[in-house]
């Protein structure tokens, strides 16, 4: 990949996030917040800001959002195909409400 | 009743509907709502076109911790703590967002959501009053719905380890012969 595609690339899905984040934090603050895995200050931030200024953090050279599941054994818990899936997706899920949300520093 | 407000009413009613719609029982109405028993019961039938089921309310904590209803009760209780942790919304609202994300879960994988709202509602009025408790699985860390009074010590969760033969029932067994056909 060439790297104007790959920036081209990073943007759209910057852009994409931050305009699924709007709309969800719009429709439903509090399960946005599940959903997203922010703080409810961060979700204030994010449904505040402009078109302008999604455009002006989307075009990086940088993801802005990152992997939640950093951790092994969620991870493996819903890549492996050995065990009854569902349960694994439930079990990944009773994990993952445990972990603290991304804050404002 | 004098100074009753309109706009509290037509909340009350709003809730009502919603925690119906949801499955609620009309006891659960009862607490959570300042609306008449008389008038919950029109609003039962109106909404659900049937009168509410009688008899009283599931009353055993043993429920929670056998094992598939375990893991939903602790879907739902880790999503409501979620909730309560990182939002503002507390109470009834809390109790209804936490079980449409229970939904949510349940249905995109296809399990059977046997945790009904009067049985998640339940559940967090044995929490309140100490029935139940959560233990961290020495395991995964992950948190399980357990009975105060058992050992927890070396506490390993049912998805850690799940009992032999669990969760393969008759159902399970004709779902599991419809794929590969399908």
């Amino acid at each position: 990949m060439s790297k104007d595609r790959l920036f081209d690339e990073i943007r759209d899905a910057n852009l994409n996030y931050l305009l699924l984040a709007q709309t969800l934090i719009r429709e439903d603050r509090e399960a946005a917040i599940y959903r997203l895995g922010i703080s409810e200050e961060l979700a204030e931030l994010l449904d505040a800001l402009s078109p302008a200024q999604l455009m002006k953090i989307s075009s990086s050279t940088t993801l802005l959002c990152r992997l939640r599941y950093d951790d092994r054994l969620i991870l493996d818990m819903l890549v492996s195909h050995t065990k009854d899936k569902p349960m694994a997706r439930a079990h990944a899920a009773i994990l993952g409400a445990s972990r603290p949300v991304e804050v404002l520093a | 009743m004098a100074g009753k407000s309109i706009v509290d009413e037509a909340n009350q009613i709003a809730t009502a509907i919603e925690l119906i719609e949801l499955g609620a029982r009309l006891q659960v109405l009862e607490v959570e709502t300042s609306l008449s028993r008389e008038r919950l019961l029109r609003l039962y039938k109106e909404v659900k076109g049937v009168s509410p089921p009688k008899g009283m309310l599931p009353f055993s904590t043993d429920w929670f911790v056998t094992w598939q209803p375990n893991i939903h009760a602790s879907l739902f209780i880790e999503i409501h703590r979620f909730l309560t942790a990182n939002t503002r919304t507390r109470g009834v609202a809390a109790t209804v967002k936490a079980y449409k994300l229970y939904l949510e879960h349940a249905s995109l994988d296809g399990i059977e959501p046997i945790l009904t709202f009067t049985r998640a509602w339940t559940l967090l009025r044995y929490f309140e009053s100490r029935l139940l408790t959560l233990s961290a699985c020495n395991k995964c860390s992950g948190h399980f719905v357990v009975n105060p009074l058992d050992l927890h010590k070396n506490f390993i969760c049912g998805l850690c380890a799940p009992p032999s033969r669990a969760g393969k029932t008759r159902k399970a067994a004709l779902t599991q012969v419809a794929i590969p056909a399908a």
